[in-house]
């Protein structure tokens, strides 16, 4: 109970700083609580709803919001995730964890690469993003 | 305009797709996909990134849900630590080292990835 308290936390502070710490949440679910890979999504999905409020009150600042492109993400999106979503329950779960392990590593390339690219602290008012 | 529209209907299935099938993820394709695709401005991208990932995670609980593969209680101390960290994190934004912060999540999802992919 205490340690994923204290996971979430730690979860949820990367998610608040716009890197996304639901993936971190998933390989602890799944590499080390050994969690069915479906059933760590669906914690995951339920994780994002709660921080990403609290993250979103705090940011005051960044609530300014682009109506025209969110409602067409948005409604796509939920076609798209329901697809996804079922396809999710169909896939085998070894399969699964096996291509999100697959899209991590890609993931932590591009981080890695961001990092090294990236224009030093001062240069970067803004530019932070939240994810799932 | 309406091209405009297209491209963030693409870049919302995107997301929307991965986010279904991984739980997780569609965020981080979400953000630089609103830059690249339709030119959402960098400090307008976290809400309206939080805008679009909102539904997309209702939509696929429905389906886990429906399917039997949502464990609520199991998460329960995970969401109260998320509700902390996530204000947490928001009010750190700015006061950490961005390519510091880059640097260890790529190698933390880095490690992820490997012993997912075993």
């Amino acid at each position: 109970m205490a340690i994923g308290f204290l996971v979430g936390l730690f979860c949820g502070a990367l998610s608040g700083l716009g890197v996304g710490g639901g993936s971190i949440l998933m390989v602890w679910l799944t590499a080390v609580r050994g969690f069915d890979q479906r059933i760590a999504q669906g914690i995951n999905l339920l994780f994002f709803l709660p921080t990403a409020l609290s993250s979103a009150f705090v940011h005051a600042r960044s609530r300014i919001v682009e109506t025209q492109i969110v409602i067409p993400a948005a409604i796509s999106g939920a076609v798209a995730a329901c697809a996804g979503a079922f396809l999710a329950q169909r896939i085998d779960t070894e399969m699964l964890r096996r291509l999100f392990g697959a899209l991590l590593l890609v993931i932590g390339a591009l981080e890695l690469k961001k990092a090294w690219t990236c224009p030093k602290e001062r240069d970067l008012r803004s530019g932070q993003a939240h994810s799932a | 305009m309406l091209k405009k529209k297209w491209r963030a209907g693409a870049a919302g299935a995107a997301a929307g797709i991965v986010n279904g099938l991984f739980g997780a993820g569609g965020g981080m394709l979400l953000v630089p996909l609103l830059s690249a695709w339709c030119g959402v401005e960098e400090r307008k991208c976290f809400a309206s990134a939080l805008c679009v990932m909102a539904p997309l995670c209702l939509v696929s609980l429905g389906v886990y849900a429906l399917h039997g593969t949502l464990e609520a209680g199991e998460s329960v101390p995970y969401l109260i630590g998320g509700i902390f960290g996530g204000a947490a994190g928001a009010l750190l934004l700015r006061r950490i080292p961005v390519r510091l912060l880059h640097a260890l999540f790529g190698l933390l999802i880095l490690w992820g990835g490997l012993r997912l992919w075993r």
